[in-house]
């Protein structure tokens, strides 16, 4: 599902692209994500067996948690692929971890893919234990007085959103989605969230809130909860693009199949003018035709019955005879065929 | 429902009829220059009274007949915020397209959503009658075509929000 994957796709086809290399590559590329993430790899041609990724990622709550990443987000990085990732000390300057890679130690199975994936999973294995830690340093006393302080926390620094512990209750709006966290939409501030800085509350979508209760964070749930909650903003964002995209094409088709229809009655017009301007002319031709075929044939006539009072009116021995064989008007048929001898 | 659709289409159909009389006429102020009487509204006795048909009190329609350009001006209903917003996005794409439809307006007249302006030299070019048929046949798709967008949106709405509801399960 788009946003939600834990792996960060640049980070897993670079390093799918160096394993599958058939000859050592030189890399060197920095990768930014989610405007704040920065990754670095390094692989030379002199070691190809190691690759070097350095990683930035800013606090997740400023105040809570230091600049450097603490021994328990540590200890949590190590244990993606024991064998296969080593933290480099000291980091590269600039970031808060240096991990090295033993590029050798990747199974040639194909579980391979696997293991990139879980490489690339680095950002979110960070994330997630930096969540957990701020959980668990909330003041139990405030918890036990019921004062409940939205914590800020920064995942997009143009994003920030809050999170508010309340009481575990299991609020269902539907049978089917009962084991999901609640969730409500506001278009004002929810009260928790009054006292906070104006620039952190303005926003033209509203407010989403997510009631987590203990069994989304149970386990191994927890990690999946921390990771689609980080996500859901992007993941939102990134359906909206599709819907307004899907939007803009069926527009689109409508507008051509409107036009079509004006412009299909425009050109049915103009068709009938033609074919009655046609039609017009066919039939002043064909009587234009006509009415020269008449005319030669009263010709014709005229002149034979004139031919025949000539005839009449001199009478000349032998004429008759020249007459039928020479003046005689050929009848021309393309049924008859006269056979010359 | 569908019935008084059908009478109030009737009806703008009947008064377009009546209204589309179009003749040539050039301008009466400015010499050797032709231009829709009904825009400019500088003469009032080249100018007809206008019709307002009204379906209800969101749906309506505005017909101004001069003596050379007709502009009729429609209201789409709007029944709540997402239909507000595609109708507004529909139409505006519709307008800024306007040259593809010839008769249609680029901007709305103030207080409606779509408008047309019809002159005499459309009337020339295409069938009177079938130019009627086209702009109500344009008020039925509108209607269609915002029904069928919002229940995409509200179907994909739905789907995207189980997908997202099943990565807690």
């Amino acid at each position: 599902m788009a946003c939600i994957d834990r792996a960060s796709p640049s980070l897993k086809h670079l390093l799918l692209k160096l394993y599958r290399a058939e000859k050592s590559i030189e890399i060197d590329h920095h990768l930014y994500e989610f405007g704040s993430v920065e990754y670095h790899i390094q692989s030379k041609v002199s070691n190809p067996l190691v690759a070097y990724l350095s990683i930035s990622i800013p606090p997740l709550c400023h105040g809570v948690l230091s600049n450097n990443l603490s021994p328990h987000t540590i200890e949590k990085v190590k244990g993606i692929c024991p064998n296969l990732v080593e933290i480099t000390e000291p980091t590269k300057e600039g970031y808060q971890l240096t991990l090295k890679l033993n590029l050798n130690q990747i199974p040639r199975t194909k579980d391979y893919i696997k293991v990139i994936e879980d490489i690339s999973t680095v950002q979110s294995v960070i994330l997630s234990s930096q969540l957990k830690e701020i959980l668990w340093n909330v003041n139990s006393d405030d918890a036990a007085q019921g004062m409940y302080k939205p914590i800020k926390l920064v995942y997009n620094p143009r994003e920030p959103f809050f999170v508010i512990k309340q009481e575990l209750m299991d609020v269902g709006n539907s049978d089917k989605w009962t084991k999901a966290p609640p969730c409500t939409w506001s278009a004002i501030p929810p009260p928790e969230l009054r006292g906070e800085a104006f620039e952190d509350l303005s926003t033209n979508g509203g407010f989403v809130s997510f009631d987590i209760s203990s069994r989304h964070v149970e386990g191994n749930r927890l990690d999946k909860t921390v990771w689609n909650l980080l996500n859901f903003n992007a993941y939102v964002r990134y359906h909206v693009k599709s819907t307004k995209g899907f939007i803009q094409r069926r527009m689109r088709k409508r507008l051509e199949d409107l036009a079509e229809v004006l412009h299909q009655t425009n050109s049915e017009e103009n068709e009938q003018t033609k074919e009655v301007k046609q039609h017009e002319g066919c039939r002043y031709t064909n009587k234009l035709v006509r009415s020269s075929k008449h005319t030669m044939k009263q010709r014709w006539c005229t002149l034979g019955r004139k031919i025949k009072r000539i005839h009449f009116r001199l009478k000349i021995p032998g004429f008759a005879r020249f007459r039928q064989r020479w003046l005689r008007f050929p009848k021309f048929s393309s049924k008859k065929y006269t056979k010359l001898e | 429902m569908g019935s008084t659709l059908r009478l109030y289409l009737t009806c703008i159909r009947n008064t377009l009829d009546a209204a589309m009389c179009l003749q040539n006429f050039p301008c009466q102020e400015v010499e050797r220059h032709n231009k829709p009487e009904v825009e400019l509204k500088t003469s009032p006795e080249l100018l007809l009274n206008p019709v307002l048909i009204c379906r209800n009190e969101a749906e309506k329609c505005l017909i101004e007949t001069s003596i050379n350009s007709l502009r009729i001006s429609l209201k789409v209903k709007q029944a709540d915020e997402l239909e507000n917003i595609l109708t507004k996005k529909f139409l505006r794409f519709l307008s800024m397209r306007a040259e593809a439809f010839q008769v249609l307006r680029r901007k709305p007249v103030q207080g409606y959503d779509i408008s047309f302006l019809i002159t005499n030299y459309h009337c020339e070019e295409m069938q009177k009658q079938k130019l009627i048929d086209f702009i109500v046949q344009f008020m039925e798709d509108i209607d269609k075509e915002i029904s069928e967008l919002k229940m995409s949106v509200n179907t994909r709405g739905r789907l995207v929000a189980t997908e997202f509801l099943k990565q807690f399960i």
